[in-house]
């Protein structure tokens, strides 16, 4: 993190590095400021930390100079309840807050203060251990530890491209804006970063000032098509779009290659414990299968294991919060994620948590998702379980209508969508809603009681 | 007037369902073998359309499960009256 922000500054220093509402950070300042924060680490005692903090110009050399200064930091959401801070942050037991909110602690440090510290900055730390708190949505929450030095493998080699601007469309707090952030850094480019972080804001970015390359969700390209679509803008042409996050529906994947015919399309297969794990760029669902290890291919770094995804991934956490470290000994890691093998390529049916049990059958949410947004008139959908009585639980759907739809024709539609899939698998709840609940930029999917 | 708002949401559902059915909806029409022919899937799907219509249903919360039309209507009227 702090050696590519060098680098980059080295190269380019008056390149900008950062741009939100407020104005544009070169990377000189950002390195300047970095290095404060690291300075006043050290000279605080302060060795990790959590952060309260939705302005990027800020977090970037916050998250730096904790970096060189070897300090663990923690972000949580910007606008997280205070009383469910506190809990969550007693659980990771983080008793320093830095923040611009007063709300959050005994021990609130002002992020201003750290970033105009004036002292002398310490060597470069050995470890840089950076603590990504997950955005499961059951449970408790878990916090996965990595180190800045052994994610940031996957940019270390990378081609410098100042100039080049990426939206920040996920939160820095998760695993996919740390990714944006460290490509951003890696490659000297810049990061535009506007607050909110909704759809329609980084449509707003995409219209002025103006961006090149976007990593985002496919719930979050979904919505950003159909609000560009609704107020009848003219997108302009990108050189980079990315999905990932969730399984990328074909219906969408051409979409967004029609919205953007000169883009280079990406979808990246990445999570909060594993670290960037794969990425492939030929337009086509899912992850190709020549990655699949065997004894042909002793060098490959999945495997499908019960109709789950393994990974045996470089750039892993080193293990969540309060538990050892897990490197095992052969290196593989279950994802969660149901996948099967179709010819030469590996494609996601769901997340293990999200099978519905409906009278004992197994249904997986996904492929039906997919048969209903692919329907002309359904904007987007999410399917999910309804708990029941008879039958444990039944599929059901949340549909987001365009706006000229007939909500009786469209059911129509949808049940002929779905009709040659097993009976079970068809959707005995449909509802119309105005937007579908999402957590970090997803859909979810888990059952409703 | 909710045994009118009942059978409509009986008869919604069995037109979604591609059903033949008597559009009276007579209170002595079984809902499974001989009558309408539900199965399970159906009765679910019954259930919830009737849960998201009136908070409640009688397949969910009643301590029998309905049998017959009347079955479903009694259940409402139970609850309009208590």
């Amino acid at each position: 993190m702090i050696e590519l922000l060098e680098r980059a500054a080295a190269g380019e220093p008056s390149s900008p590095a950062v741009v939100t509402h407020r104005g544009s950070w070169t990377y000189a300042e950002v390195l300047a400021a970095a290095r404060n924060v690291a300075a006043a680490l050290v000279e605080r005692g302060i060795t990790r930390f959590a952060v309260v903090e939705e302005d990027a110009a800020r977090l970037v050399p916050l998250l730096a100079g904790a970096a060189l200064a070897g300090a663990e930091p923690c972000q949580y959401q910007p606008d997280t309840d205070a009383a469910e801070f506190r809990e969550h942050a007693a659980q990771l037991g983080h008793d320093v807050v830095v923040s611009r909110r007063t709300d959050l602690g005994d021990v609130v440090v002002d992020p201003d203060v750290l970033l105009a510290h004036a002292g002398e900055p310490p060597a470069a730390a050995e470890r840089q251990p950076l603590l990504i708190r997950t955005t499961g949505t059951t449970g408790a929450p878990k916090a996965a530890r990595h180190d800045w030095r052994v994610l940031s493998g996957t940019v270390a080699e990378a081609r410098q491209r100042p100039g080049q601007r990426w939206l920040l469309a996920y939160g820095p707090h998760q695993m996919s804006g740390v990714q944006v952030l460290m490509h951003v850094l890696g490659t000297g480019a810049t990061l535009v970063a506007p607050f909110p972080r909704q759809p329609r804001d980084g449509l707003a970015a995409l219209l002025d000032p103006g961006v090149d390359c976007v990593s985002a969700t496919p719930t979050y390209w979904r919505f950003l098509l159909a609000e560009a679509r609704s107020r009848g803008v003219d997108l302009p042409p990108l050189q980079q779009v990315t999905l990932g996050g969730e399984a990328v529906p074909p219906d969408l994947l051409s979409a967004v290659r029609s919205a953007f015919p000169t883009a280079r399309v990406s979808q990246v297969y990445a999570s909060t414990e594993l670290g960037s794990v794969a990425s492939v760029t030929d337009g086509r669902p899912g992850i190709s299968a020549d990655r699949l290890h065997s004894d042909a291919n002793p060098d490959g770094t999945l495997k499908v294991v019960d109709g789950q995804l393994w990974v045996r991934s470089g750039v892993g956490m080193l293990g969540y919060v309060g538990e050892p470290d897990v490197a095992s000994e052969d290196g593989w890691r279950a994802t969660g994620d149901l996948v099967e093998v179709v010819g030469d390529r590996i494609e996601f049916r769901g997340r293990d948590s999200e099978v519905i049990n409906v009278g004992g059958v197994k249904v997986h949410p996904l492929p039906v998702e997919n048969r209903i947004t692919a329907v002309t008139g359904v904007e987007a959908a999410r399917v999910f379980g309804r708990a029941n009585r008879l039958t444990g639980a039944i599929v059901a759907a949340e549909i987001v209508a365009a706006d000229d739809a007939d909500h009786d024709e469209l059911k129509a539609a949808v049940r002929a969508a779905v009709e040659d899939l097993p009976r079970a698998w068809h959707p005995r709840s449909i509802t119309f809603v105005a937007a579908l609940e999402t957590k970090g930029g997803k859909t979810i999917r888990r059952i409703e009681g | 007037m909710t045994a009118d708002r009942v059978r409509g949401v009986i008869a919604t559902f069995l037109t979604g369902a591609k059903k033949a059915f008597d559009p009276e909806l007579p209170g002595d029409t079984d809902l499974y073998g001989g009558g309408l022919e539900l199965d399970s899937l159906e009765a679910a799907e019954l259930s919830a359309m009737l849960e998201d219509e009136f908070g409640t249903d009688p397949f969910s919360a009643g301590e029998e499960m309905p049998e017959t039309v009347g079955e479903v209507l009694a259940f409402y009227e139970a609850a309009a009256t208590a």
